[in-house]
């Protein structure tokens, strides 16, 4: 079963998404903050992460950036949600290999097709 | 209800509860409403429970319970279970099970009693928590399904700002759509416009799209338009597809889209067979894109609506100048569309070009006020004669200035007659101060001029054109123009030949 880390610190948006990914097979880890986010990546590398930008502590940003740093052989996708409004954030997603943006309000069914493609990848392939 | 939420209850916790009243500890087993075990703790004991329970399923146990604290069952190996139902809304969701020494009756241990109100209050708890998690799992499942309506709407809106009522709009929803809900066609079907845009995010190759998109258009949207609610047809043997998409396998959701009263048009998504049933869900979303898309239609209709009045209306007043004087019948319309040429040839932009669309066309509306003698005169004009036509420009401005939209073409218009070094009218303007447009109208008012038919002389050819052209390049034009002009002549543009203009022969340099 493939384990997906939702890292968003409003806890119905972490609901949503636990219970929709769970109905489609996935095992759901959640995290309130980019901290708590860094430390579960760490302590075991999801197959995908899926994150919030707009947190307290360690942001969105901060947590994709040193996730980048940390594991530069990372494997697995990073999604970031990003307003639809909000164009900026979009420049540094596009920089770094392998995270991509959902917009905010997010789309349940558009993550996990998103993720459905993304995991269809070979395995152990850097993901770029 | 289902197990879900019996599954996401901590029993850890109930578990301690349970030994805190018993004075010691004792195992706890959580079943199901079907007897499957959902939990039990770790102790040897439970295990033991666990395979005694087992073992008792398969004697016929058929959980008896007549109200109290728990019910009683012996157990082979010297224990007595203890079991009660955990009821949500009185239907049994599960049964909480433990299970103490055997004693006789008459002889029952003092912990007893203590027992059984402890697993009445755990079962009443239980039961609370578990419709709480499903009345959660509603809510949540609701706010997913708001989610993806948002979604949709502000994608709706986001496209709707970005490409405004374009013709690729409709193209660009669809697609949005298709990639968002992962379907393999979406498709808006209008047959009373012959209009269909498709977008595809196939997940299995379809080679006969043409013709399922004429079924959609065809028998499908019919049914729609009959039915006039959303239809769902999911199984293969359906026995609607003996009137719509026979022998397509595909699963289909269609919305009729409703133009004021009428449906004339449809939103269609068609899945593989291999994939999920389109359901409720999918139904309400359809039914929130088409309600978009038939505001969008409606709103598309009233811009083409109006850009036609401009259209005729402009004709029209084209029309009444030219009706004056027929040796002018179609110049505005040529002039028109040269500098349209030469416009896009200078890559302007859509504003400039859409000025330079109204201004080329109503440049001679002034012509209006001139006293017919004077206009078609087949003669020389005196000098009182000229003046007359040297009003025009300005007569232009003054009538349509009343037209708001039209505030940013006026100056191409009201311009058109000046010269570049300054001798022309209405204002004496110099080079650059000239307005582009106006430079622009004037190359092309030139050019049809000389090679157009008057009251007092044949139309001259296009070389005698371009030779007068040149010639007064600098002078009267702009040379700028005038060389961009040259160069768009070379390829011989098709107007040559449209606007039937006179050629000399070429000369004869093959020999």
């Amino acid at each position: 079963m493939k384990t997906v880390l939702i890292v968003d610190d409003e806890p119905h948006v972490a609901r949503v998404l636990k219970l929709t990914l769970e109905r489609a097979g996935y095992r759901v880890l959640t995290a309130p903050d980019g901290e708590a986010g860094l430390a579960a990546v760490l302590a075991a590398p999801p197959d995908a992460l899926v994150s919030d930008i707009q947190m307290p502590r360690m942001d969105g940003r901060a947590l994709v950036q040193a996730v980048c740093r940390e594991l530069p052989q990372r494997s697995f996708p990073i999604f970031v949600m990003t307003s639809m409004t909000a164009r900026e954030e979009r420049d540094w997603v596009r920089q770094l290999p392998g995270v991509q943006f959902l917009e905010k309000p997010l789309s349940p069914r558009q993550l996990i097709a998103e993720l459905a493609r993304a995991l269809a990848a070979p395995a152990g392939e850097p993901h770029v | 209800m289902s197990d879900a939420a019996l599954h996401e209850v901590a029993f850890a916790r109930y578990h301690r509860w349970l030994a805190r009243a018993a004075g010691t500890t004792v195992p706890l087993v959580v079943c199901n409403a079907a007897g499957e075990l959902v939990w039990c703790d770790e102790s040897e004991a439970a295990t033991a429970l666990v395979q005694a329970m087992l073992d008792l399923r398969h004697t016929g146990f058929d959980w008896a319970f007549a109200g109290g604290g728990f019910a009683t069952q012996p157990l082979p190996v010297e224990q007595t279970l203890l079991y009660r139902p955990i009821a949500v809304a009185d239907v049994p969701a599960g049964w909480l099970a433990t299970c103490v020494p055997a004693f006789a009756a008459g002889a029952e241990p003092a912990t007893l009693d203590a027992l059984a109100e402890c697993f009445e209050d755990m079962a009443a708890s239980i039961a609370d928590e578990c419709r709480l998690k499903t009345d959660l799992n509603g809510m949540t499942e609701e706010l997913a399904e708001r989610y993806e309506e948002l979604h949709m709407v502000y994608g709706v809106d986001q496209h709707v700002r970005e490409h405004g009522h374009q013709e690729e709009l409709f193209g660009r929803l669809l697609e949005s759509c298709a990639q968002h809900l992962d379907i393999d066609v979406v498709a808006f079907v209008r047959p009373a416009k012959n209009q269909c845009v498709s977008a595809e995010q196939l997940s299995a190759p379809i080679h006969n799209l043409d013709l399922v998109l004429v079924e959609l258009r065809g028998d499908l949207f019919r049914f729609v338009q009959a039915t006039r609610d959303a239809v769902i047809i999911n199984a293969a043997d359906d026995p609607r597809r003996a009137y719509v998409l026979t022998d397509m396998p595909y699963k289909v959701l269609a919305c009729p889209v409703r133009c004021t009263d009428q449906i004339d048009a449809a939103l269609v998504l068609l899945n593989h067979a291999h994939k999920h049933d389109f359901t409720n869900g999918d139904r309400r979303l359809a039914e929130v894109l088409a309600n978009q898309l038939s505001s969008l239609t409606q709103t598309v209709s009233l811009i083409q609506q109006l850009a036609g009045f401009n259209q005729q209306m402009a004709a029209a007043l084209v029309e009444a100048v030219e009706a004056k004087d027929p040796y002018t019948r179609g110049h505005s319309e040529r002039v028109h569309h040269i500098a349209m040429d030469i416009g896009r040839a200078l890559n302007l932009s859509d504003r400039d070009l859409e000025n330079l669309f109204w201004g080329s066309l109503l440049h001679d509306v002034g012509k209006i006020g001139i006293p017919d003698a004077v206009l078609c005169k087949p003669a020389r004009l005196t000098a009182d004669e000229y003046a007359f036509i040297k009003v025009h420009p300005e007569r232009s401005y003054e009538i349509l200035r009343h037209i708001e939209y039209l505030a940013d073409a006026l100056p191409g218009a009201r311009h058109h007659q000046e010269m570049w070094d300054g001798g022309g009218y209405p204002h004496g303007l110099k080079g650059d101060h000239i307005p582009l447009a106006a430079r622009i109208i004037a190359v092309a008012d030139t050019y049809d001029s000389i090679t157009s038919s008057r009251a007092y002389r044949a139309g001259r050819s296009h070389e005698e054109a371009m030779r007068e052209i040149n010639r007064v390049s600098g002078k009267q034009l702009d040379p700028s123009i005038v060389a961009l002009f040259n160069y768009l002549c070379e390829a011989e543009p098709e107007w040559l030949l449209r606007f039937k203009i006179r050629r000399e022969p070429a000369l004869a340099d093959h020999g």
